[in-house]
Formats: structure tokens, sequence, C-alpha cells
């Protein structure tokens, strides 16, 4: 594999924008003790790898698998993010559709709104859903078509729930997107909000990828604390209505759903606790921390010898590749602060040294837990995009990248292995069974015979 | 579903027009994109291209905010074109608008001009193209790219030999057998655009964060002074063409072919270059001769297959005429875009094709999303799917091979080296829709030959699917259903084998374990009671205790630890399974959560079956055992004493025809979805003794596999405590008769609802001491209830 430090690289001169250094935290930055600038938009140019508020919304909800989903607005929208995610199902595979009002020119003239109500009162009639979820995207708002007043109409004359998410692309990133969809979720459980608390929980931010959810579930099933609502992994609606019974959210994707906790805690007053399950120690805590919040003795007896026998277990596996991975070094660039925390936590259990820690939509607190936590030469990038990534990577000798779909060519030009911790994977990575795929996919991909064959011939 | 919302698109068969252009621009040499709309677009158009190329794909966005929306967006695309000049010092930057840059009226002419002039010297060319959304699908953007580019570039008209050709969206690997050729013609030639190394780059040691393959812009210019443009492209919109521009600005004579995939269209292609002053190697007449050699290798191969073509209509009209010069018949002809102008260009082709074979209905269609291609491919039978691979739920829905062409292929490396073009790329698709037909035939010639024509086959046959007559007058969408069904009922029939009550040689091997969560009943048989429960007792109906669902999944993970051979869990009552069904719902999730494979069987009466049975299938129910003891409401009437039905209560030969009627639907509609159905008879003499063969010969009909006809086991306090005894030989005797219509269970066992271990050796003894204590002193009300309620005597 190339590792050359081309810090004197020839045939590109600007790596980094000057408007973009105040979000990027060298060894020189740290030193002098300053943060990272985040939460704010991107860069026009940059050729940022966010995509939109849209996009934000659509990930959060689009996994509860008996809703419909409808994209109001032009094509694209609904194309792009038709079943991209490995969300997967128990229940029903409604989910699984694109629903998309595909705007034409004529409809921009003179509104879409009658067009999304004829399709609204074509999908009650014809498959009578409990839940519809309507996508206003960029255009919806210019227009002037009032989505709020449709959706309340038609909740009116049907009695379902029509909840709107006006999302246009512009009206912030990604994460504003993730606080839509939690309003939306808000808006569903408000009329139900419960009386009396029993022991169960919320999973919050899993989105069942490759039987995320699942494995969770097991996991609550092994030490006796049932599972209640799922936010929104594998949900359906008639058990998200459940979910202000628990007495406890346990938040795994921060970044989607840290701020639905904040408002359930305030609204149902059902307190939260983040709770990582990648990685060996994240997914112990974990379920230690939920057992001991559980109040139940046995609980807590049933989560200590449960996590001791499968953490043993999984670190004895790990271990066994460890000689593989002497002297290699990770880069990580993810959409979440905290999922990028558990990586590195993760890879320190491997014995591989992180030295890039990038993410899509990182919040300052998390920044400052990953600056303890990697090297001091370490580099941290808030909003990266390929190029800084390229530089780094380079730089840094950096030996796998863990990243999404969009930065997989890339490491794979630059000579790099590659993991996929994006929404599309098919295998899982949380828990002990992920553990185990992740060390297995790091190895195969970092140890791989091609890398040695990336040579010129003559 | 089945249905099509006129109002919605469902599952688009297209793309937005930004994500044709930024294609269209990536075969423009030292190009760069930005897309001039919020930051979304720009990243959901790069994961679709390199998922589909498997290369970086790096697409600049103005990141419009909510204030550039409402103050309009020139700081934001201005401070953009700097960034991504300074990153990737492009030659040329491509500026597609978006649907939300057209919405608010952006002048992106003006914002260019104020950039040139606030940036003296710079040297890159800008292009704009407008591309909302809405305004058309990615093949327009592609075409509306293509025209802005030879219409805003600077052009040298000076006359020359040379001639243009361009092209609609292929893959890179086309583009480089495109370019291969036209270098080997020793014409000069502009090949707009190229995407060949751009979309599908080499490893390198140096990465190029630019790659720099293209057309270049100095070629473009002189695509005004050639001798003759090509444009493959029959469907590109006139008033986007860029030959069409070129021949009425600068007189460059413009010919219209199709993409040259075929012989047919390739020999036309060559022709038109032999036209220009072409000199075709000989090396190319050797691949036609080998496409030649494999057309006639493979035709009867390829008359097997119905084919389902879709996708831009270029590329629709390119593959049906390439089906219909090989035999294939394309049933479906569909464009995601619309293009009135399809059907005609194909009408007379496709009726050939399908009078040929006899084929009565195949459909040419525009401006279709996937879920009316689905129904289509249903409709006029296709048995293989040509086109992009968003076409893979259908796939995998409906069991059938899918040859991945066009754009986008996300499930499988390579899209970007797919080849169909010129005669070698029609060679290589043309090989793999044949073999996908080799693959079909030869995975299933041995089994339907021996179905169809063995004697021991047919018997099979008949007891597993419905036969001729039950698809009678079911008209095309059943059939198609049951082509839908068959990949289930293979798995379904594979699972026989395990299933100790379906198949006599598991039932010393295989382990089952009956949970006893449905309580409740909703029919009255006159045979059945369940007042007392005794341990040492075992009959259907009979039961130690009843479990909520989590206890339940408890005694089936015990279970799953104790017998290692556990391979079916069955619901059985006590009551009916699909009467108390959200226990039977909520018992059977837990469990498959858990434990993915094992086999799901249940019992019922089949009165609510009508209502439950599709999510059976969607909970992997694979067996089901109905109780039909009288195919006549008269004969019913006097079995069943009361029937309950959503709430309403009937007696008499009402209930027993609501019974009847929910039964029969019941069981074909479970059947005709890949479920293995066994249907239980009790037999009682004097009451339907005639009336088994009958029975027998409807379950057949309605495609069950077999039939269980049962002794009564009389119980004291029932109505028919008193019925005479059936003799061994009696019973014998009957389904001797009856095996003439459908195979007959004889190992039959009359389980109790909490059974479990092996057929012949029940083990359920050791649930019941541990749980003894649970018992409840008096049964609950619910059992209280419907203490006589009817046990159907089912043995699952």
């Amino acid at each position: 594999m190339r590792k050359e430090a081309q810090s004197g690289e020839t045939d590109m001169q600007t790596q980094i924008l000057d408007e973009r250094e105040k979000s990027i935290l060298r060894k020189e930055q740290r030193c002098r003790g300053g943060g990272i600038n985040c939460e704010s938009a991107s860069v026009s140019g940059a050729v940022s790898q966010r995509a939109c508020v849209y996009c934000g919304a659509r990930v959060v909800l689009n996994p509860i698998t008996d809703a419909f989903h409808i994209v109001h607005g032009p094509i694209g929208c609904a194309s792009y993010t038709w079943d991209i995610r490995g969300s997967l199902t128990s229940g029903s595979t409604l989910f699984r559709n694109a629903f998309s009002t595909d705007l034409q020119e004529r409809d921009i003239i003179f509104g879409g709104a009658e067009k999304l109500a004829a399709a609204i009162d074509e999908v009650m009639q014809t498959y009578k859903p409990k839940l519809i979820f309507v996508y206003a995207t960029c255009i919806v708002g210019v227009i002037g078509d009032d989505v709020d007043a449709v959706c309340r109409k038609a909740e009116e004359q049907y009695g379902n729930r029509v909840i709107p998410v006006k999302a246009p692309g512009f009206a912030g990133h990604k994460a504003e997107g993730y606080r839509m969809a939690c309003n939306a979720l808000l808006a569903l459980l408000k009329p139900h909000a419960a009386s009396t608390r029993r022991l169960g929980i919320n999973i919050l931010g899993d989105y069942n990828l490759a039987g995320e959810m699942w494995i969770i579930k097991n996991y609550m099933r092994e030490i006796g604390v049932p599972v209640i609502g799922s936010f929104t992994g594998d949900a359906c609606c008639e058990t998200l209505l459940l979910a202000p019974q628990a007495f406890l959210n346990v938040v795994q994707c921060a970044g989607s759903m840290l701020y639905l906790a904040q408002r359930m805690e305030e609204q149902f007053g059902i307190p939260w606790i983040k709770a990582s399950f990648f990685g060996i120690e994240d997914t112990t805590n974990a379920i230690m921390n939920i057992a001991e919040l559980s109040g139940d003795k046995g609980a807590r007896a049933r989560a200590a010898a449960f996590t001791g026998r499968e953490s043993s277990l999984a670190a004895r596996d790990v271990e066994r590749y460890k000689a593989h991975f002497a002297g290699k070094k990770a880069a990580i660039f993810v959409g979440g602060g905290f999922k990028a925390i558990s990586l590195i936590r993760q890879f320190t259990e491997m014995g591989i040294e992180t030295v890039i820690v990038g993410t899509q939509t990182g919040k300052a607190d998390e920044y400052e837990v990953i600056a303890g936590l990697v090297n001091s030469d370490a580099v941290i990038l808030d909003d990266a995009n390929p190029a800084e990534l390229e530089a780094f990577m380079k730089e840094k000798g950096a030996d796998i990248l863990v990243g999404g779909v969009k930065e997989r060519p890339l490491a794979y030009k630059l000579g790099m292995a590659f993991c996929d911790h994006n929404h599309e994977r098919k295998h899982p990575l949380a828990g002990y069974e992920g553990v185990r795929n992740f060390t297995k996919e790091i190895n195969l991909s970092v140890n791989s015979p091609v890398w040695r064959y990336m040579y010129p011939a003559f | 579903m089945n249905a099509n919302i006129v109002n919605l698109t469902t599952n688009p068969c297209k793309m937005c027009m930004p994500m044709g252009a930024v294609t269209a621009f990536y075969g423009i040499r030292k190009c760069m994109s930005i897309l001039h709309g919020s930051q979304g677009c720009s990243t959901y158009i790069r994961r679709h291209m390199a998922t589909h190329y498997n290369e970086p794909v790096d697409i600049a966005s103005s990141s419009l905010t909510e204030e550039g929306t409402v103050f309009g967006g020139t700081k934001n695309l201005l401070k953009g074109l700097a960034n991504l000049i300074k990153l990737y010092e492009p030659e040329v930057i491509g500026v597609s608008t978006t649907c939300l840059a057209e919405t608010i009226g952006e002048d992106v002419d003006a914002i260019i001009k104020s950039f040139y002039a606030a940036t003296p010297g710079c040297a890159v060319k800008i292009i704009n193209v407008a591309a909302a959304g809405y305004g058309g699908t990615q093949f327009e953007g592609y075409f509306r790219a293509l025209h802005a580019t030879v219409s805003q570039t600077q052009m040298d008209a000076t006359p020359h030999n040379g001639v243009n050709v361009i092209t609609g969206p292929i893959s890179p690997a086309d583009t480089r057998a495109l370019k291969a050729l036209l270098a080997s013609t020793g014409i000069a030639s502009v090949l707009l655009p190229d995407l060949s190394q751009n979309l599908d780059g080499i490893h390198a040691e140096t990465y190029k964060r630019l790659p720099g393959g293209g057309t270049p812009l100095s070629a473009v210019s002189a695509m005004a002074g050639a001798h003759a443009t090509l444009e493959l492209s029959p469907f590109c919109p006139d008033e986007y063409s860029p030959g069409a521009y070129l021949e009425a600005t600068y007189g460059v004579p413009l010919t219209r072919l199709a993409l040259p995939v075929g012989l047919r269209d390739t020999d036309a292609f060559l022709a038109a270059l032999v036209d220009l002053g072409a000199v075709i190697p000989q090396s190319v007449g050797e691949e036609r001769g080998r496409y030649l050699d494999a057309m006639v290798d493979s035709h009867k191969y390829n008359a097997a297959a119905r084919a389902a073509i879709f996708g831009e209509p270029d590329f629709v009209h390119s593959l049906t005429r390439f089906a219909c010069e090989n035999g294939i018949i394309p049933v479906l002809a569909a464009a995601g875009t619309r293009s009135p102008r399809l059907a005609d260009a194909l009408k007379d082709e496709m009726a050939a094709a399908a009078e040929r074979q006899f084929v009565e209905e195949y459909d040419i269609v525009d401006g279709a999303d996937f879920e009316r291609i689905d129904a289509y491919v249903e409709k006029n039978r296709a048995n293989i799917l040509i086109g992009n691979s968003d076409a893979r739920r259908i796939a995998e829905k409906r069991h059938l091979p899918l040859v991945r062409r066009a754009f986008p292929i996300h499930d499988r490396v390579g899209g970007q080296r797919r080849r169909m073009l010129l005669y070698e790329g029609s060679l290589s698709l043309l090989d793999e829709i044949a073999n996908a037909m080799l693959a079909h035939t030869e995975e299933t010639f041995r089994g339907a030959l021996f179905h169809d024509l063995c004697h021991d086959g047919q018997k099979k046959k008949n007891a597993r699917t419905k036969d001729a007559d039950g698809l009678a007058g079911c008209g095309e969408r059943s059939l198609s259903v049951t082509t839908a069904a068959r990949g289930a009922a293979r798995k379904n029939a594979a699972r026989t084998a395990t299933h100790p009550c379906f198949s006599y040689g598991a039932c010393k091997t295989a382990a089952r374990i009956h949970l006893p969560v449905a309580y409740g009943c909703n029919i009255g048989c006159r045979y059945c009671l369940r007042k007392y429960d005794c341990p040492n007792e075992s009959r259907p109906g009979v039961s130690s205790i009843l479990l909520s669902p989590e206890e339940a999944f408890g005694r089936f993970k015990a279970a799953r630890e104790m017998f290692s051979h556990l391979m079916v869990v069955g619901i059985a009552g006590p009551g009916d399974a699909l009467a108390n069904f959200s226990r039977t719902e909520s018992t059977l999730r837990m469990i498959r959560e858990y434990d993915p494979d094992i086999t799901f069987c249940l019992s019922t009466n089949g009165l609510m079956l009508p209502v439950h049975a599709s999510r059976l299938l969607e909970l992997g129910v694979s067996h089901v055992t109905v109780t039909i003891n009288a195919v006549d409401p008269a004969i019913g009437a006097k079995i069943y004493r009361f029937v309950n039905f959503m709430g309403t209560r009937h007696e008499g030969e009402t209930a027993a025809a609501i019974l009847l009627a929910n039964q029969l639907s019941g069981l074909k509609f479970l059947t005709g979805n890949g479920v293995v159905c066994k249907v239980n008879i009790v037999l009682l003499k004097g009451v339907n003794d005639h009336h088994i063969e009958r029975v027998v010969a409807t379950a057949r009909s309605l495609g069950a596999s077999l039939t269980n006809i049962m002794r009564l086991i009389p119980v004291p306090g029932s109505d028919f405590a008193c019925l005479p005894p059936v003799s061994n030989g009696e019973l014998t005797k009957i389904r001797g008769i009856c095996e003439k219509h459908l195979s007959q269970m004889r190992h039959c066992k009359h389980c109790r609802a909490d059974a479990a271990g092996l057929l012949d050796h029940d083990e359920s003894i050791v649930f019941r001491t541990g749980e003894q204590k649970k018992i409840p002193a008096r049964p609950p009300r619910a059992r209280l209830e419907c203490a006589e309620a009817p046990k159907n005597g089912a043995a699952p």
C-alpha cells in the first residue's frame, strides 16, 4: 500500500480552502486550545459530503415500516431515496416503496396542493394506512402549497394521522432535517401521553440496519428489560404509540435523536441516556447502564452475567486479529460525532491508531471528546470534503478509511482499505456480533493481497 | 402493492434533469460540475453515480440557504465557482440549475457574467444549463447539457472532413468500444460526450481529483466545421438536439440513428460511417461474423424469453429491436420518460415477434413507473427483465432473472463496464440473456418433466399444487399470482421434508413444539369439549396451561436447547389459532426475530383465514392445517352448533355456509401463495362419512397437499359423545378411496395443544412439571366462556 507522505503535493495546489480552515483541528490549534467550527452551513463549491434537510428527515422517519412516505415535490428527491437504506423489517414492507407527487412544470405554476390532496385521498381509499408522512421538498414552500392545511384536512376527513414534514433542502443542513423528523414523531406521540410508566425502554436512533435493532432487542430480552418503542428501526405505528409508557429512552444515534429524547423528557417525563452499541466496551456499558437504571436487581445480575460472558468471548475473537493490525492507522469519516467516538474506542480496542476523524454533523461537545481520545497529531475535521480527506489521508499515512458510500471510491483510488459504515451495508456492526463483523471486515480489507500489487509494471 | 395510484408516481423509473446534465458534463475534458441549489441535490446525485460507476464522483453545490432562497443565490454561486476553481482547477465548469434555482428565478447568465467581471484573467469556460427537476428527466437533462455545450462554446466553422458522433447516455465501456471503432476506420471524428475514462478510471500511482479524459472543448469547437453529424439517439428532443443545433446554425448535415445495438442497427451505423468515407477493418467484419454465429447458436434458447424492457427511450427502442431480431418476445417496452413516439417506432416489430409464437399480450408504454411496469410484467407474463437494477425488487418478488444494463446498477459491481453496443457488446448481451434462460431450464426441467409425465410425479403435483380445474376461470391475474408464489412454494415444500406431520419420514427424527397461546374459539363443534385437563391425556384441544406470547417464546427457547432436532413451531390451540390472532401473531413474530429458520405451522378451523392469511405469509408461516368436516352447509349445520363471525353469532346452515366460504377462500389463498396446506376431516359416522370423498376432492381442487381423515375421539359430555365408533378397517377403506384424490396422512397422533418433542414421544410433560404451579385453580374467564367451544381435532 502506498503510504508516502505527500506534503509537497504538486499537481493540485489548493488542498484546503481558507473558509474551511476553522473547521479543521490540527495539532497546532489544539495546542493553543482552540475549538472547532461546527454546526454551521456548508461552504459553497467545497463539495461537502453532507446531504440536505430533506435527507435528514427522510432517513429518520423512513424505517417506520407501515407508514406511507409521500414525497411532495419533483421526482428527483424520491428517486434518490428509494429503498437505499438497509433498514430491515419484521412486518410491513410498505416503506420500501418510493411515492412521489412527481410535480411537473404546470404544477409549479398552478400549485401542487390539489395533486397532493388527491393523492392522499387515493391512498386512504386504497390502502387505509394508519400513518402518512408528507415530505415537502425544496420548492413546495416557494410555490406556496399549504401542505399543513392539506394534511390537517385529510386527518379530519379520515381520522388517520397525516403528518407534514416540511423539509426544504435549503432550510439548514442534514441535522435540521433530523429535528423536523423528531418533531413529526412528537406530533404522532402527543395524543398518547401515558399516565403510568412500566418496565420497558425505548431505543432511539437505531434504524435496524442489517438487523441491529434486533440485536439490541435480543440483549434486552436477555436481561429482562422489554423494548417498547423502537425509533425508528423496524417500527410500526402501533408500537410507537406505546412509547410514552417507557421508563427510559436509550439514545443510540445521538446526532439524529437526542433532540427527540430531550423533548420526550419535557413532555412525557421520560429520562434518557446516550448509549452506543458499537464496540465491546460501549456495548457492555450500554447494557449495564440500562440494567442499572431499570432498578431491577435481577436485570442487573443478568446483565452482568451476560455482558461478562459475551464481552470476553468477543474480546477473545478480537485478540486473535491483533497481530494483523499491528502498526495500522485508521481514518474515520462518518455522519455523527457520537458514532465517531465509538469507532475511535473500537479501533483502540483493536490496537489501531486513529489518525483522522471527521464527521458530517458533529457537535462541539462531541468534538471535545474526540480530541481527548486521539493522539495529539491526529486531524479532526467537520464537514470535510474529498480534497481534504485526500490530503490528510495521504499526509497521515492512513491504511483504512471508515466511511460512507461516496467516500469508498476515493479510498480505493488512493490505494487504501475501506470499511462500509454506512446505511446500505448488509451486515450488522452493532453489538458483540457487530464487533466480530467489524474486526473481520477491517482485516479482510486492510490485509487484502490486492494492495501489494498496486505498483507500476513498466 | 397492486393498485396504481394515479396521483402518485410509485417507484420511479426515471431521475431528474441535473443527474443527466452532470453525466454529460463528465464527458467533457477537465470539466467540473456545480449544481445551483440545495446541498442535497449534489450529494444524492454523487451517491447515485458513485455506486454505479465505482468511481469518486465530485460534484459541487452552491449550497443555497434560506437567505439565498429569499434574496437570491448570487453570492453562493459566485463563491462556489471561486472555490471549486481553487480546489479542482477545471478548464470547464458546467453550472446546472435545479428545481430550487429555477423556481426562485435565478439569472445564472448574469451571475456568470459578474463572475467573469470580478475575476479578470479567468480562463475557465463556464457553461450553464437550465435543469429544473420538474422540467424533464435525466434523459432530457443530458441532452440539454450537450446542447448548452455546443451552443455556448466558441465554435470554429472552418470546414474539415471529420465526423461528429453524438451519443445518448451509454456506459464508459461502450464509449471506449465506440471510440476504438471510430479510430480504426480512418476518418477523423469527435465523440461527444466521452465518459470512457472519467467514469471508469484506472488505478494510477497518483490520484487526480479531476480526471483528464473526455471530449476537449477544442474538439467541440471544431464540430461546427464537420462534414456530418451522426446522432445516435432517435428520441433526443429536437429542441435540445446538439446535432440539430449544428445543422441549423452551421449547416452540418445531421443523420439520426438508433444506438448501434444488435445486427441491424450496428450495420446501419457502420454503413453510415462508410458513406462518410470510413474503411471498416477486417476485424470488425470478424466480430460481426462471431455475433451472427452467436445469434444462431442461441436462437432456440432466446425464443423462450418473454422480455420486459424498460428505461430511457433510446435504450428501450434499441433493446426491443435487438430482442426482436433474436426471436426474444418483447412483451413489454416501457420508457420511464414521456416518449409518445416510442409506440409507433416499435409496434410493428413487436406485433410480428408476438404473432410468431402466438403471444397475445404485449404492451408499449411511456412515462411508466416500476409499479406500472410490475403490473405489466405480471399481466403479460414476462420471464426475464432487461434494464437497470431498480427492477431488482420485481426480480426478487417474482423470481425472474434481471439482465442489468443502463443506469443505475446499484446491486452489482462493474455497472460502468456493461456492454451492449456494436457487435461485441451485442454478443455479450445476447449470451447473458440466453444463459439466463438456460439457467432456468437447467434448474427446472428434471422436476418439471417428472411432475408432468411420470405417474408418481403427477400424483405429487396434484397433491401439491392446484390442478387445471382449480385454475379454470381464475383469469390471468391468478395465474400470475401462482407464478409469483412459485418460489415460496418451492421453499415451503422443502420444509415439508422436516415437518413431522406433513412428512412421515420426518416424524421419527424431527421434533416439533405446540405453543398453547390461543385460548378462545369462534365456532362450536358438537364433538368438542374442553372442561378439564389431565396431563396424561392426549387429544387435540387439551393443554395444561395457557401461555402468554412471552412465556411461549421462553418455552420455545428452552425447547430449542432441549431438542437439537426441533424443526417446527406450531400453534394448535387450545382454542383456534386465528381466533386470538394478536397472541398468535406476537408469538410467531418474537420467535421469527430470534430464529429465522424454524418452520411455522398452525392449525385452524379456517373461519378467520380470509382476514389473517396475508399476515401469516408475512410472518413466514409455511404450513397450515384447516379442519374442514363438510363442504355442504346442510351437513355442516349438523356438525357446528354456532359460528361467531365478526361479533355476530350465526347458527344452522347460515353458520355452516359462512364457515365454509371462509375455509375455502382462505385455503385457496394460502395454497396460491405457496403455503403447504393439509385438510383435517373428523370422520363422524352417520353425519359426514358418506361425504368425505367430496371434501377431499374439494381440498385437492383448492391446492391442499394432503388430507388427514381422523377418527373421532368421543368426549363425554359433548353432543357427539355417543356417536358410533369407527373401526380401523373403515378408516383404512375411506383413506384408500380418497388416496386417488390426495395423499393421506396415516401417522397422526392426535396431539395435544402443548405437545413437544417427537410425534411418537411426547415430552411436553417436562415443561408442565415446571409450570404446574402456574395453572390457575379455575380456568381463566376467557376459557370458561368457550368451555364447550370446539376443538377441531387438528394435528398440525
